[in-house]
């Protein structure tokens, strides 16, 4: 009996010292001359101007912004007058919609992406099938789960809807006239409906390429609406500001010890900038992260077939519709394949990540707590291989990186 | 010294135990190799994993699951073959009576497969990797069934393993035995022999030590060039910058310093540290005078240190130029 009193005594103080080892106080090192460097890169003033995308020629005409805002806006471009982008980019929740998978006609594939400065982005979606915001822009609207229209009734709208027609004709002039229905039919688009393929195989090449011309300057024009869709400057901004100023007084106001904390583990031991690394918190890459499928459904293959989809999307910058003269498209061109693509995703903006769950490309992890949990462990890849590698970070080490996370939170409007 | 037997006795089974699972699944066409397990189809192989995401998470199985409801079976190819040929995956109950020795010569007598299968992914090509699903609603015997085209059109490499679902494995015994021993060594410890058992432990912290040893990654060595020519770059990008796709011009000498003309360069990259490539395909074509060479497309996507490696061939001479960039 004296033996096991000895036992459970020894195990409770290893206990009891573990975890006041674990929980010591812990204060944060002044920063270096190199932390200030990577904190600069991450601030919102290291942003640089928008990059220009040749393959639209009205991306900075603020009229086609404020074309594009009416359309993102719009429920009539879809099947039941019910969905527009906003139903799942919903501005009061970061542009997303809060779900694990976006909700429209019907549930989509995958996790809604904030569009929160995309337009930084040479690629677009989750595994990068788009090559720029305006043929981003085209796909959601011909999905049957999304917006479920047909770009045919796209295109009719567009020209007969009085103040739609206006518009399109000061930016890309008069539209083509639709009317005759024997030339072109209610609806039409070449998805995997049958209906609808079939009355888009039954017209003229001329006038598929009509509708598709008009269909681009749509989605330019909704590019337009989304390139003025920014981050804001937030808590950690004006923390940078001043650790940049030097302003230690300010700094100590902005920021709490566990957050000091959390930032020095994110661009330190965490290896956390390693891929969300910029103003935008993002490289804009693909990595292989070995999150878990979701159940049911087999594993997404991700980049892999993304980089085969945008080569041989019409709507891509080398294609007929691109406005880019030279068709000198370097992202495309030098685009990389193979097998270190498969179970690959893009990089997502960390920018007020607090507000933008659930995470993952399928909604599989529900909080920040899951996540950094998540890439402590680094588990095993179901397809390809886990870019990542275990941490090693304490309980209290996570708590400390969650608490930094949240400073990136966009601020409540007064 | 007799207690001292019997420990080592059990500690002997534990560890016969704790392997026992790799070893019992040694049968059928699916082979545990190191720590994976690899499917031979014919001549070829890929490697065969399951996964209970509902249940077991990340945890992966080699053919028995302890499990049953959605489960993801996994074949990476290690065959580039596989991914340009059709692959028709089955599952059929195991009505053959043979359990885990169920082989092809089995399957062959049953008269109507379709009868007792409870799932067909019909022969398609999967590039990549093979994936298919399958939710098991009671736990139960079966075999998987593997069959690619062979390439000379003349019938079918055909891969058969048997397994169960719901299988529950050890059960407790493993965990009965720990605790055994736990209290042998307890006791061993309270009345002072444990002394004796210095060398077993001695031995285990060599072997532990050894395993460290193995992991452990030496450091990079920088590869020395040939000495044929010598390369220098202008980055197009100033400063060199993460995330953005750039040009360089290269410039390149023999060694009299003359300039490299109509040389074919291809080039290699990234970042040995983190072991990945670069995010973009980069092309070298000629540049705008002699001796100089443009670098196009190159984009690198973390700060660090990358490396990029030149393969320079310049009529018979060919070598290797590793430039090192730090951003």
């Amino acid at each position: 009996m004296r033996q096991l009193g000895s036992i459970v005594v020894l195990l409770l103080v290893f206990g009891a010292a573990y975890y006041a080892w674990m929980h010591r106080p812990v204060s944060p090192k002044p920063w270096t001359d190199d932390d200030v460097v990577t904190l600069r890169s991450l601030w919102i003033d290291s942003l640089p101007m928008l990059p220009t995308d040749p393959s639209n020629a009205v991306t900075d005409d603020p009229d086609a912004a404020i074309m594009g805002n009416r359309l993102f806006f719009d429920t009539r471009l879809s099947a039941d007058g019910n969905v527009s982008c906003a139903t799942c980019h919903q501005p009061d929740l970061g542009f997303t919609d809060g779900l694990g998978k976006g909700r429209g006609i019907g549930e989509s594939g995958r996790n809604t992406r904030s569009i929160v400065g995309v337009a930084y982005s040479p690629w677009l979606y989750w595994d990068g099938r788009r090559d720029s915001l305006w043929s981003q822009a085209l796909s959601p609207l011909e999905d049957p789960n999304e917006h479920g229209s047909s770009r045919m009734q796209i295109v009719r709208l567009v020209a007969t809807e009085a103040t739609y027609r206006d518009m399109y004709r000061a930016l890309f002039g008069q539209p083509p006239d639709f009317s005759d229905p024997a030339r072109f039919p209610v609806a039409a688009a070449p998805v995997a409906d049958p209906a609808l393929a079939s009355a888009w195989a039954a017209m003229s090449d001329a006038d598929r390429q009509t509708v598709n011309a008009v269909y681009a300057n749509i989605g330019k024009a909704i590019a337009a609406f989304e390139r003025t869709v920014l981050p804001p400057a937030t808590r950690f901004d004006a923390y940078i500001s001043a650790v940049v100023h030097d302003d230690k007084e300010q700094q100590h106001a902005l920021f709490s010890k566990n957050e000091i904390l959390g930032l020095q583990l994110f661009i330190c031991a965490a290896r956390c900038t390693e891929c969300h690394n910029g103003p935008l918190f993002t490289n804009h890459e693909f990595h292989n992260t070995g999150v878990l499928t979701v159940p049911g459904e087999l594993p997404d293959r991700g980049r892999i077939d993304g980089v085969r989809e945008v080569l041989g999307n019409e709507f891509n910058c080398r294609g007929e519709y691109s406005d880019h003269a030279e068709r000198r498209c370097d992202e495309l061109t030098y685009v990389r394949t193979g097998p270190e693509l498969l179970g690959a995703m893009r990089t997502p903006s960390l920018r007020n990540t607090s507000g933008t769950g659930p995470y993952m490309h399928k909604g599989q992890l529900a909080t920040l707590a899951e996540v950094l949990q998540h890439y402590n462990q680094a588990p095993d890849a179901m397809i390809g291989h886990n870019e990542a590698e275990p941490l090693g970070l304490t309980g209290p080490q996570l708590k400390r990186l969650e608490a930094f996370l949240h400073t990136l939170a966009t601020p409540s409007a007064r | 010294m007799n207690r001292l037997r019997l420990f080592a006795t059990l500690l002997i089974a534990v560890s016969i135990l704790a392997w026992a699972p790799r070893i019992t699944l040694a049968h059928g066409s699916v082979t545990p190799d190191a720590d994976l397990c690899v499917i031979q189809i014919g001549y070829f192989k890929a490697h065969f994993k399951v996964y209970l995401p509902e249940t077991h998470q990340h945890e992966d199985f080699c053919e028995d699951l302890p499990g049953i409801g959605n489960s993801v079976f996994v074949m990476e190819y290690e065959h580039d073959g596989l991914a340009q040929t059709p692959i028709d995956f089955r599952i059929i109950e195991n009505i053959t009576g043979q359990g885990r020795f169920t082989n092809l010569g089995h399957i062959e007598e049953i008269d109507n497969l379709d009868k007792i299968t409870v799932f067909h992914h019909s022969a398609a090509i999967q590039p990549d990797v093979f994936t298919v699903g399958h939710e098991f609603d009671k736990p139960g015997k079966f075999v998987g069934i593997v069959s690619v085209t062979r390439h000379d059109g003349d019938g079918l490499y055909t891969a058969v393993f048997p397994f169960e679902a719901g299988y529950t494995g050890l059960g407790f015994w493993p965990w009965i035995i720990a605790g055994l021993l736990l209290l042998q060594l307890n006791y061993l410890w309270m009345s002072g022999r444990l002394g004796a058992l210095r060398n077993i432990f001695v031995i285990m912290l060599l072997f532990t030590a050894s395993t460290f040893v193995q992991a452990a990654d030496g450091p990079r060595v920088p590869v020395s060039r040939d000495g044929h020519f010598q390369l220098s770059y202008t980055s197009e990008l100033q400063p060199l910058v993460i995330n953005r796709i750039h040009n360089w011009i290269l410039r390149i000498v023999d060694t009299h310093g003359e300039p490299v003309t109509g040389a074919s360069i291809s080039v290699q990259g990234g970042m040995p540290v983190h072991d990945h490539g670069l995010p973009t395909a980069p092309r070298v074509t000629s540049g705008p005078e002699p001796g100089t060479y443009l670098l196009k497309g190159l984009r690198f996507h973390m700060r660090g240190h990358w490396e990029l490696e030149f393969t320079i061939q310049a009529g018979e001479t060919r070598d290797l130029v590793i430039v090192a960039v730090e951003l």
